[in-house]
């Protein structure tokens, strides 16, 4: 079998011959041409092939899953006996379930294939650029990658959806470094459709490598106090990652999740607004088919402060009683305020610009604590020095209701578009 | 795995070349609260070849092992490695040999546990759980079961096998205290199969009533106070400082990208009493967590010795980095998928014992904290380092006190080192995670108790 549709439809057939009540499949095939940069030198092409074969069935709501990266007919054949198996196997849970019958549809965006030629010659003209405007920084390694994923979804419901994207991601990894004096290591995230303009014209690219080239010059200092943050968009998407995760399907079925009780109701300052825009065309990243089956939808899961959407999955709904989401989150984009970065810095009496935050893991109750790198000391409205060795701490519910403005201005990193925030009421502490 | 003669392709190698079949074995089994959320079980196999031409390297890599696409991926991988040989013009240079013959296989000699056998594990320690901890509100226990088998031939003539299987057994359990939820999570497992790990559920009876008395107490804990304090990091933790705040720092590439490890060699780094080593495969007669025999280069593994007492005597290295800095490569190049290349990893670093007891450590501080789980961790290329801490108890004077909430360290590692004043004569290692730097991948910690002034957060 060579077409993948005819793979799908003859493993959900094998699946129901077998005896599974319900099933679907998901076919991905993978491409990614990677080309890397070691210690400020070319020094790698890569191009990887991979198939995933994922397999569900479920058996008087006892549910296997089978995953394998083979699509003959014999490993196919293998592979629904063990779902069958695992079926069997399991304990009944009524919330399990698959999509039910949609409308057949084919999305597609992104080039079929790489420019590897203008690949390299971005990558060139990127470390002719770093090597001349900052001549102290170490590129420790980059990576511009092509990938390009076909993805197929059946199920025994009639579902039938398919999908083919691609994207360039680039991600630059540097340190500077005086004499013996270095600054920490800092990263860049961005991700694009078309390689039309510079790399380090890119997203934050290239603020982050010139504050790389202050930090070597970081300060610490002994003292503790509540003060402002200012959350750069390189940061804020930790801090966005960590609120999800409370919305998400483990914390809501365990019970635990800080935001359960909260759905319509204010859990943020009302200037806060946040999507999950898996479909925008503002983004080169997003899916069109959510990992429970479904095709994806844009939605707002915060609304001028207002929790309007948890991201929880077909699994996850039917557990908790609670609507299943229309995606499941990533591609976040926050809107914009109504002040500058400049306002927002000179409004802050003490405080720190948090521009990467290296924190543990939230405790259950939001808690959160860490160490803020590559960060700048704010005072009397002037960013001062950057800072080493200075830890904040907050709780998370705290975080979204002392958020003091946000800012017009915002960053498209190809997976998200985010502004900076400024918070208050954050305790901040030196050695 | 598909069992392949790979040696029968060493004719088509026309420049360095490494050629790997490797499958990578995943089992999961999640329950929530006495519901089976995860069942499942996932292989990804394939073969790789990577070839390296006047400085450059190329890598391919495809799912379907058979004599036409082994064929496919070596060309591939000569292709790539020629296209940016051309365009770079390297002078290029030879990479250092190391070569060997191994084979070595963990498979369980016991009969395997069915699924459902498994499942039927998974539920008996939910409930356990349910039955007898009553002031638990929420568990949660996921079983990962990794087995990573390889095979790897080289041009300049290894020959390597290896089967090399993991099984951990993570827990979780919350409570609740004043209408917040707290947690406390600990992952119980190593090297092994499910066989040779979790015979029956009484293994764990023990340790998990531990688990709940330290939730309980934890529940009823105070924030610590912040800023420098004294501590004792136990060995969980001394483990976690020597893997990312240490060990990271001197791995070569890190080394080439600016690391401060770079100008300290032979200098005095650390307080005399610490002795820190990279072990490839056996540790004080023990197995180590992730044995490594012969890396993915094919090159035979060694320990490095990273810090001598006090001193930094060496770095870790792949070929190429042996090559740049004129040096023996350790054994330390390893790639987790069949589509990975290798790169530089640790395997399983620890500081080594000393000869204090713990329990005169704690006796010895008058204001500070034990420290005893950590969450997940970072450092950077400074030494700077950061870790949640899960779970610890305040000291006052030199008596362990009341629990602590969660909280996060943080310094200097190379400046902590420094202050460390003893280290416990014991050592316990720890295989609970994943190390991540472009790939993951599962490393060993481990350790014994440290004593030594490090910055807490507090609320």
């Amino acid at each position: 079998m060579k077409d993948r549709k005819d793979i799908t439809e003859y493993c959900v057939e094998a699946l129901q011959k077998a005896g599974l009540q319900k099933s679907e499949c998901f076919l991905h095939d993978t491409r990614k041409d990677e080309l890397n940069v070691d210690s400020g030198e070319i020094s790698l092409l890569r191009t990887t092939d991979d198939t995933s074969l994922i397999l569900n069935g479920i058996l008087d709501n006892k549910k296997g899953t089978i995953s394998i990266n083979k699509i003959d007919r014999q490993s196919i054949d293998d592979a629904v006996k063990k779902v069958l198996d695992l079926a069997e196997s399991s304990e009944a849970d009524s919330a399990n379930d698959i999509s039910p019958m949609q409308p057949p549809a084919v999305f597609e965006k992104g080039a079929q294939a790489p420019d590897l030629d203008l690949m390299y010659t971005r990558m060139k003209d990127f470390l002719k650029y770093s090597s001349e405007h900052y001549p102290s920084l170490i590129l420790e390694q980059a990576i511009l990658d092509f990938t390009n994923i076909n993805k197929y979804y059946r199920n025994s419901n009639g579902a039938d959806l398919q999908s083919r994207r691609s994207s360039y991601s680039f991600v630059p990894m540097f340190t500077s470094k005086e004499g013996t004096e270095i600054s920490s290591f800092n990263y860049a995230t961005f991700s694009t459709t078309e390689l039309d303009r510079n790399l380090h014209e890119c997203g934050t690219i290239d603020i982050l490598m010139k504050q790389s080239t202050e930090q070597v010059r970081s300060r610490e200092f002994q003292d503790k106090f509540d003060g402002d943050i200012i959350i750069t968009p390189d940061c804020l998407g930790t801090f966005i990652y960590m609120i999800a995760m409370y919305l998400s399907d483990y914390p809501m079925i365990k019970g635990t999740s800080i935001f359960k009780d909260s759905l319509g109701s204010e859990i943020a300052d009302p200037q806060l607004t946040l999507h999950s825009r898996p479909l925008s065309d503002e983004l080169a990243e997003g899916y069109f088919i959510t990992g429970d089956g479904f095709t994806a939808e844009n939605s707002t899961i915060i609304s001028k402060g207002v929790l309007n959407s948890f991201i929880l999955s077909l699994y996850g709904a039917n557990k908790t009683g609670r609507t299943r989401a229309v995606n499941r989150g990533n591609a976040y984009v926050v809107d914009p305020g109504a002040h500058t970065v400049d306002e927002m810095t000179g409004s802050v009496e003490r405080g720190i610009l948090l521009c990467r935050f290296s924190g543990g893991r939230p405790s259950e109750n939001g808690d959160f604590s860490g160490v803020a790198k590559n960060s700048y000391y704010i005072e009397n409205g002037e960013i001062k020095y950057p800072v080493k060795e200075i830890m904040i701490s907050g709780n998370l519910k705290n975080l979204l209701g002392n958020i003091k403005r946000i800012s017009r201005e915002r960053v498209n990193f190809g997976d998200t578009i985010l502004p900076w925030i400024q918070v208050g009421d954050t305790a901040i502490f030196g050695k | 795995m598909v069992a392949v003669e790979l040696g029968t392709y060493t004719d088509l190698f026309s420049e360095y070349t490494e050629l790997r079949v490797q499958e990578n074995r995943i089992m999961n089994v999640t329950v929530v609260n006495g519901d089976v959320m995860g069942n499942s079980r996932s292989t990804g196999s394939g073969v790789s070849a990577r070839t390296f031409s006047k400085g450059t390297w190329g890598f391919a890599s495809n799912p379907v092992i058979d004599d036409e696409n082994i064929r496919k991926v070596i060309g591939a991988a000569t292709r790539n490695s020629q296209f940016l040989a051309g365009r770079e013009k390297r002078t290029g240079y030879t990479l250092p040999s190391s070569p060997g013959r191994s084979s070595e296989d963990f498979s369980t000699k016991k009969k395997r546990f069915s699924q459902k056998e498994i499942i039927e594990f998974m539920m008996e320690i939910d409930g356990r759980i349910d039955e007898k901890y009553s002031r638990v509100v929420s568990r949660t226990s996921v079983l990962q079961l990794l087995d990573m088998e390889k095979s790897l031939v080289t041009s300049d003539g290894s020959s390597v096998y290896s089967m090399i299987p993991r099984t951990l057994l993570y827990i979780s359990l919350s409570t609740e205290h004043d209408g917040e939820p707290v947690q406390l999570f600990n992952a119980y497992g190593s090297l092994g199969q499910f066989e040779d790990l979790f015979l029956t559920p009484e293994v764990l009876y023990g340790r998990l009533d531990e688990h709940y008395e330290h939730l309980i107490r934890k529940a009823e804990g105070v924030h610590p106070d912040s800023g420098m304090k004294e501590c004792i990091l136990d060995a969980d933790l001394a483990g976690i400082l020597s893997h990312e705040a240490i060990g990271h720092t001197t791995e070569a590439d890190i080394v080439r990208g600016g690391s401060v490890a770079g100008d300290y060699m032979d200098q005095q780094v650390a307080s005399p009493l610490v002795t820190l080593v990279d072990f490839a495969n056996r540790a004080l007669g023990e197995i180590c967590p992730v044995p490594v025999f012969m890396d993915d280069e094919g090159t035979v593994a060694e320990d490095a010795v990273l810090i001598d007492n006090g001193i930094l005597k060496r770095f870790m290295h792949n070929k190429e980095s042996a090559a740049y800095f004129d040096a023996r490569p350790t054994g330390n190049a390893r790639a987790y998928k069949f589509s990975d290349e290798p790169i530089i990893r640790m395997r399983n670093t620890a500081i080594l014992p000393g000869k204090s007891k713990l329990e005169d450590m704690i006796a010895s501080v008058d204001d500070g904290y034990y420290l005893m789980k950590p969450s997940n961790g970072q450092a950077d290329s400074t030494s700077e380092f950061m870790f949640g801490v899960v779970q610890g108890y305040e000291i006052k004077k030199g008596r362990l006190g009341r629990a602590i909430r969660d909280t996060t360290i943080s310094g200097v590692a190379f400046d902590m080192l420094k202050t460390v004043t003893a280290v416990s004569d014991d050592m316990k290692w720890t295989n609970g995670g994943m190390c991540g730097k472009k790939q993951p991948i599962p490393v060993g910690m481990g350790g014994p108790a440290v004593k030594c002034r490090i910055n807490i957060g507090g609320k």
